[in-house]
């Protein structure tokens, strides 16, 4: 194995030949349009990768011969190139463009292209854009800033998990995240999935289920501030080059390395306040009920109660403070540079006792080792440490909501420091006190994470260069969940504790051989690439669960009785081979095709190699007919591409398990065999367009896709337990994908004392479910049952975020049929479709920048359109009797609808007359159905994130650079959602299919913060 | 010229590098992707190592069923955490739920795959004995299905290429069943092959290999199958008698299963540590129907000792049960509420002791001797052949009580033993062992039979009282057959005034992805628990 990871390394190392020049010493200055001076341009000759990179003051030195071509690039401006001549001194003024038509970008596999070139979608974002705004994981900074991407955040807890999806749902059980790269190899974006617990054991009456506890997703361990861009890579461009992995898009990021001049270093600090937004409004009429759990249909509240307000006493005000080291510089010439980065976050969360604290080391250099061999060598060091509260059923949220408002909730422990209990109920029958559940109950993970990438580039010729790659990401990643002996989760058991170390490390190898342009006649010319892949991922969980405590305080797995452990393994290898050859005609008419081969080990070997191509193209129209470019300047661009996907590792043999019932054996799992599992297929299509108005100040981009899939795996279905399992992972789903994406780019105002940029990223974005395996009526993941009778379920016909549940039930008429003996509705008794779906209508990311002398002011609104949202938490207040809409509880009411007595589909059905009067008839509210709190077309305008930034005078305080700033995150919510906040998921993002997003059960919103900080550079 | 020709041969270098490199790549790649077995655990084993999660669920999977049997039958009903009836307790069932469908779970995929390739490799090993323990295990399963689902599949089953089954009758059941034992008897006769005690032995933790007693429990099985066609014509208690005869001999027959207790799967169901009867849903009480049984109520005031051994008395010390029909512990003071089953209050005993079988350590059976000496009972008593069913009534009633102290003792539980005073004292009690044949009444028998069962053998215990159409009145005592049972009051609405006779396939198995083959048998009927099944019909 190691040899043949190494393999590519050798044609890495491939020879190489001298050539001959003479060398002299060109410098000059790179600026704006404004004439501002620009750092971070790269300043590379052409046909090589020597070169350097501008300086802060956009000086440049570099060693070039008489008669090459100097390439002057940055990402998001046009490039430009210079021949060598005789001056000694070339100074380049770049032009920010609004379409991006000749700006650089990073595409697939880490290479750079010109816009105009590209016959796909895709968007890039500064770095500085994201580490702006301040917040931990970087995933969170990107819902807004481009079209298609989707981004939700698990809860707004400190570390919770954040899921994306680009361009909708269209799995049905398995993942729908993109592929993360960075610096050109995959990144373990992972977010623990519970089943690998020993709680979560098959069959166990403790099992999580993803549900009330959450981890960080994997990839939030990258410090933002070593992005130097991202790159988001939506369609058919992704999955052409980055194979199966990629099939929902691909993350494209590439870090910072040392910039040339003299060594120099950076620091900034940073202090954040978060405070919660807004708690929910509680009925303060009625009391408790006696004798039971915490349910409010007893008599009213005397005159004169005392009443505490508990809810606003527990949230604290968070404190964050964020630190940034940076040391960087470059030898003259760019022939060896560095950057060593470190970063101390340490975030508190406005729930007690929840926190995350990570540190980042970060050290990367390239050198030139000779004329035609460069190698770039990175490594990032990443620890991290969460604790978190749990979520959802049992909870403190729905524990504070629920305590009763006449006892003072900080009271918490007894005299004996046991828990302090109110009712008679069950321990487990009695909500635990908000207090109690946040500081006895623990979810704790500590991440101590690797990455190493060692980059070799060689140019054997001006023609053709050699890039190879091998990484190694590995982490080791420990949690602890502790559900205490008295708490409601725990005291059944008398307290579980789950211990789990995941083990991952992923081996990856890459060498891509790219051909420079070849001019074919002198209006065609061709270049391209070839390349394959080798990885190899492992991750090795060894979990425990203690239950049955000692001492109850005592927490470690030895002070527990009953132990039972579970040791899961997973491995996966991809070998791939890929090419891709780009013909340009006049530089305005650009077809590129792919061409890519995977191996995988998950599906049987028969059927485990799959070819898939893809077509793009990109029509500059208006370079073809240079008479339009008086009005606008613009090009017309569509692709088409395939991929395969292939299953989870032994998804098609069935192995046994051990089973831990009495005297031990073995027996299947739940999951049958398919012998015959195949690769599931997508082909989309996409079409666009990008246009530029008055000399690109105004840049629009319009693109239209669909992707469909076939004989897509769906993971864990159903079938009658006749089969002898219950569950399967089949073939036979498809599903279509359509939605336009709209990115409105504009410079209303620019002159050089005052700018105004102004970025609108649009999206409609539609999944539909078009067939099941083997006809089966329904699709669900099991997780996202957690509340009441409703789950993510889909069927064909209806859309990929669709819900179903158990609904009210209706005659031919569509009258609600009533109970005849107690004139209260009756439900389904099956999982049925209510014609509710998640997924948004539009979603709109609005950016707007001014920049005034020394001031920037910057920020993101976000709007949806649309999107139902089940508002769990509105219903269980319901149920116990809290919800204000219950204080009508007296009033008699008749539920409009028709008696089932069996004349309920006659053409006479009998009206209901019955009067119900909820306070006698509690039924009426503790067993309301779940579908009336589903709230239909939610909409929301979210400021997401807002900066001031001032930027000290040159000089100040002898600094190269310095500015002080104040960002503001989640500063309001406009929105229709009766409940805390739209943006949920009942589950965390380790869970597939349209995982449990739009499901809001006891979940802590994302919390308002204030950010101040400074930045300085010497 | 010379220089064109150099940077050809070198890209010829590097071309036949690369071409090595790919090379390399595909020959090794076969290999290299050859990691797709389940490192965690084996694809195939020994034939032995499937039996004993099979013969864990066999006895612990009635349990989990009889949670809900329980409320139909009225051995118990919910206490705590309830506002309303539950709808168990009203003879309904949870909709779109698979409470009570846990046996369902069992026989399908429990028993499943694994019992036919456990059978398949026995037979090309001539494991005579294993062979004829996977029959038991096919015919038991059947059984339980079959008796609390009535129509079930079995032709079709076990099949991964099918996604839609065909249901078959439940005659055809049970002949199956009677086929299947016959084939275990024939095959645990059979010394030649591999047969091997310790082969057996080493997973077989019920009888420890010892073919014998297995085809003990084989004629045991089918005296309980053919006893249950008491209501039709073709009802031969002569059959019935000499399976018995050939069936368990004496308590130290018992198939009984011991809970090793290192971990939360191998405790006994009811043991407090797996929290299964007295969490805030389900805190489980006995009912005053069962109380009434062992209190003297109908047998002229004389108490059972197994009482205080058995149900759970409340604070006061006095022996109570809830009544169906109301909520919760209704009127009762605390004091005079009964404890849990492990005999605390609320949900204490948390790592004490327990009572009878509801201890972490007790043992359960799959069937006892008891239980076989009072179907023996029953079927000679419908011969008019009194002298032999009292005699074998008797000893149902004394080998039980000494049952009941045995299983006080698996862990030292709380419950002090039945001494032979007290049990000499019950057993002389002409209530209760009548003085001569003749007076031995249906009551008698088949309450004893109730109580003998009560706790653990739900199947049979439900089976009975639906052979009795739950109210039967007894024509020799003028007393129902059940004294003192009364359906609940507000039956389920779905129930269209009738009471339970069978529990509806398990839901998320059949309701969602196998209608078709349910409409076909009426099950998707609203009141399709209440349809009487075929074996209790004349």
């Amino acid at each position: 194995m190691p040899a043949l990871l190494l393999a590519p390394l050798g044609v890495g190392a491939a020879t190489a030949q001298a050539q001959a020049a003479q060398p002299r010493t060109v410098t000059g200055r790179v600026t704006s349009e404004q004439g501002d001076p620009m750092g971070s341009v790269s300043v590379i000759i052409k046909g090589t990768s020597q070169g350097t990179m501008t300086r802060v003051d956009g000086n440049y030195t570099v060693r070039v011969a008489v008669g090459q071509i100097l390439v002057f690039r940055l990402i998001g401006n046009a490039p430009e190139e210079r021949t060598v001549g005789a001056n000694d001194v070339i100074n380049v003024t770049l032009r920010r463009v609004a379409t991006q038509l000749d700006a650089m970008v990073v595409t697939a596999l880490g290479q750079t292209a010109q816009v105009r070139t590209l016959g796909t979608s895709q968007q890039s974002v500064e770095g500085a854009a994201i580490s702006e705004t301040q917040r931990q994981n970087f995933v969170n900074a990107l819902q807004g800033r481009v079209a298609g991407v989707e981004v939700t955040s698990s809860s707004g807890v400190p570390g919770a998990s954040s899921s994306i999806t680009i361009r909708g749902v269209s799995s049905i059980s398995s993942s729908n995240q993109p592929l993360m790269i960075v610096d050109g190899l995959p990144l373990d974006n992972k977010t623990l999935n519970t089943g690998v617990l020993a709680s979560d054991a098959p069959g166990s009456a403790t099992a999580f289920s993803n549900r009330g506890v959450d981890f960080t997703n994997r990839a939030a361990d990258i410090n933002p501030d070593d992005i130097e861009s991202l790159t988001v890579l939506k369609g058919p461009e992704a999955s052409a080059l980055y194979g199966i992995d990629a099939a929902n898009g691909a993350i494209v990021i590439t870090t910072k390395r040392g910039r040339a001049g003299t060594g120099g270093f950076e620091y900034s600090s940073s202090i954040k306040m978060e405070s919660t937004r807004n708690t929910p409004e509680l009925q303060r009429t009625y009391g408790l009920t006696s004798n039971a759990g915490f349910s409010y249909f007893g008599a009213p509240y005397a005159a004169g109660t005392t009443f505490y307000d508990n809810i606003d006493g527990f949230f604290r005000t968070a404190l964050t403070q964020r630190h940034n080291l940076a040391f960087s510089g470059a030898a003259p010439e760019n022939r060896i540079n560095y950057r060593v980065a470190m970063s101390a976050d340490k975030q508190e969360g406005v729930v007690p006792n929840s926190d995350y604290s990570r540190i980042n080391l970060t050290g990367a250099s390239q050198s030139q080792v000779n004329r035609w061999l460069r190698a770039d060598l990175s490594m990032q060091y990443a620890l991290a440490n969460n604790n978190q509260a749990y979520k959802g059923d049992n909870g403190p949220l729905i524990g504070l909501l629920l305590w009763p408002q006449t006892d003072n909730a900080k009271d918490w422990l007894t005299p004996s420091g046991n828990r302090r209990r109110l009712t008679t109920a069950a321990a487990s029958g009695e909500a635990d006190n908000p207090y109690f559940n946040v500081g006895k109950n623990r979810i704790n993970s500590k991440n101590s994470r690797l990455v190493t990438n060692l980059g070799l580039i060689a140019t054997p010729f001006s023609w053709v260069n050699v890039k190879s790659n091998i990484g190694m990401d590995s982490y080791t990643n420990e949690n602890s969940i502790l559900r205490h002996p008295e708490s409601v989760y725990g005291n059944t058991y008398n307290g579980v504790l789950d211990e789990a170390n995941d083990i991952t490390r992923n081996l990856t190898a890459q060498t891509l051989v790219n051909f420079e342009r070849y001019d074919i006649t002198s209006d065609l010319s061709i270049n391209g690439l070839v390349g394959n892949q080798v990885s190899d991922f492992k991750s090795t969980t060894a979990a425990l669960k203690g239950q049955d405590f000692l001492d109850p305080n005592f927490v470690s797995i030895n002070n527990t009785n009953l132990r039972t452990n579970r040791t899961t393994l997973l491995q996966r290898r991809l070998v791939s081979l890929f090419s891709s050859a780009t013909l340009n005609y006049k530089d305005y008419l650009y077809l590129t095709g792919t061409l890519r081969n995977d191996w995988t080990s998950t599906i049987p070997q028969e059927r485990n190699s799959f070819m898939y191509p893809s077509i793009s193209g990109s029509f500059v129209f208006t370079d073809a007919f240079p008479s339009l470019k008086q009005y606008l300047t613009g090009r017309l661009r569509g692709g088409y591409a395939e991929v395969g996907k292939d299953a989870r590792p032994y998804a098609f043999r069935p192995s046994l398990e051990y089973k831990t019932t009495s005297y031990g054996g073995y027996g299947y799992g739940f999951t049958g065999p398919n012998l015959g599992l195949k690769p599931e297929f997508a082909r989309s299509y996409e079409l666009g367009t990008e246009l530029g108005f008055f000399k690109d100040r105004l840049g629009v981009d319009v693109t239209w896709y669909r992707k469909q899939t076939k004989d897509q795996i769906v993971n864990d279905i159903r079938g009658s337990y006749a089969t002898g399992f219950i569950l399967f992972n089949l073939n036979g789903a498809v599903t279509r994908n359509e939605g336009w994406e709209v990115t409105m780019r504009g410079t209303p105002v620019e002159t050089r004392m005052i700018a105004w940029d102004v970025q609108a990223n649009f999206e409609r974005a539609r999944g539909k479910v078009l067939a099941l395996p083997n006809a089966l009526p329904e699709s669900y993941v099991s997780d996202t049952w957690l509340f009441g009778n409703v789950r993510n379920g889909t069927a064909p016909g209806l859309s990929t975020r669709s819900l179903t549940g158990l609904f009210y039930l209706r005659n031919n008429k569509g009258d609600i049929l009533i109970d005849p003996t107690t004139g209260l509705p009756l439900r389904s008794t099956i999982f049925i479709d209510g014609g509710y779906d998640r997924q948004p209508d539009y979603t709109i990311g609005l950016t707007n920048t001014f920049r005034h002398r020394r001031w920037t002011l910057n920020f993101l609104v976000d709007i949806r359109k649309g999107g139902d949202v089940l508002n769990a938490t509105e219903q269980f207040l319901t149920a116990r009797g809290l919800s204000k809409r219950t204080l009508d509880r007296e009033k008699p009411r008749v539920i409009a609808g028709v008696l089932r007595d069996g004349k309920e589909n006659s053409a006479t059905p009998t009206q209901n007359t019955i009067v119900v009067i909820p306070a006698v008839q509690t039924q009426f509210y503790t067993s309301i159905s779940e579908e009336l709190f589903i709230e239909k077309d939610i909409n929301w305008l979210r400021m997401r994130d807002i900066t001031l930034r001032y930027q000290l005078p040159r000089g100040f305080l002898r600094t190269r650079d310095a500015s002080v700033f104040v960002t503001g995150t989640d500063l309001f919510l406009i929105t229709n959602y009766s409940g805390l906040d739209p943006i949920v998921n009942g589950n965390t993002a380790a869970v597939g299919g349209s995982g449990a997003s739009g499901i809001d059960y006891g979940n802590f919103p994302m919390p308002r913060g204030f950010t101040f900080g400074f930045k300085v550079g010497f | 010229m010379t220089r064109t020709l150099m940077n050809r041969t070198r890209l010829h270098r590097t071309r036949i590098g690369a071409l090595a490199a790919l090379l390399v790549l595909s020959s090794g790649c076969k290999d290299f992707l050859d990691v797709n077995e389940n490192p965690n655990a084996p694809q195939v084993v020994s034939a032995n190592l499937y039996l004993s999660p099979m013969l864990h669920w066999m006895t612990t999977s009635p349990q989990l069923d009889g949670r809900f049997v329980g409320r139909y039958t009225q051995q118990w009903s919910l206490s705590s955490g309830v506002t309303v009836l539950s709808t168990w307790d009203r003879m309904g069932y949870d909709p779109s739920s698979d409470n009570g469908a846990q046996q369902w779970r069992d026989v399908y995929w429990t028993l499943g795959q694994n019992l036919i390739d456990m059978m398949n490799k026995a037979e090309a090993e001539q494991r005579w004995d294993l062979l004829g323990v996977g029959h038991v295990l096919k015919a038991w399963g059947w059984q339980v299905t079959t008796d609390l689902h009535g129509e079930i599949i079995i032709k079709e089953a076990i099949d991964q290429s099918k996604f839609s089954f065909n249901y078959d009758s439940q005659e055809f059941a049970y002949q199956e069943i009677q086929r299947l034992l016959t084939k275990a008897i024939e095959l645990l006769q059979k010394n030649d092959g591999a047969v091997d005690a310790a082969y057996l032995g080493r997973t077989d933790k019920i009888y420890n290999g010892n073919r014998d007693k297995w085809l003990k429990l084989a004629y045991g099985m089918l005296a309980m199958n053919l006893n249950h066609y008491s209501n039709k014509a073709a009802y031969k208690p002569a059959e019935v008698i000499a399976a018995v005869n050939k069936s368990l001999a004496s308590n130290a027959d018992d198939p009984l299963l011991t809970y090793p207790g290192t971990q939360n799967d191998d405790i006994n169901f009811w043991g407090r540590t797996r929290g299964n009867i007295q969490t805030n849903t389900t805190g489980y009480r006995q009912t005053q129907f069962v109380v009434n049984l062992m209190n003297g109520t109908y047998t002229g005031g004389v108490v059972d000792p197994r009482m205080s051994r058995m149900l759970a008395p409340a604070p006061d010390g006095v022996y109570r049960g809830l009544d169906i029909n109301v909520v919760g512990f209704g009127a009762l003071a605390a004091a005079q509420q009964p404890m849990n089953f492990h005999g605390y209050v609320g949900t204490g005993g948390l790592q004490q002791k327990g009572r009878y079988i509801f201890d972490d350590k007790a043992k359960l059976a799959v069937m006892t001797y008891a239980q076989l000496q009072f179907i023996k009972a029953e079927a000679a008593y419908r011969m008019g052949d009194k002298a032999t069913a009292l005699a074998a009534y008797r000893e149902g009633v004394s080998s039980h009580i000494d049952w009941v102290n045995a299983r006080n003792n698996d862990n030292g539980q709380t419950p002090t033993q039945i001494t032979p005073a007290e049990k000499a004292a019950y057993l002389a009690a002409p209530s209760i062992i009548p003085t001569s044949a003749a007076g031995l009444t249906l009551t008698q028998i088949m309450t004893q039979k109730y109580i003998a069962l009560w706790g653990w053998g739900h199947n049979e215990l439900w089976m009975d009282m639906r052979r009795y159409n739950y109210t039967d009145i007894d024509p020799a005592s003028g007393q129902q057959v059940y004294p003192g049972f009364t359906p609940p009051t507000n039956l389920y609405p779905d129930n269209g005034g009738k009471i339970a006779q069978r529990i509806r396939p398990r839901y998320n198995s059949e309701y969602v992805w196998n209608r078709a083959g349910l409409e076909a048998i009426g099950g998707l009927a609203l009141d399709y628990h209440t349809k009487p099944l075929w074996i209790t019909q004349p």
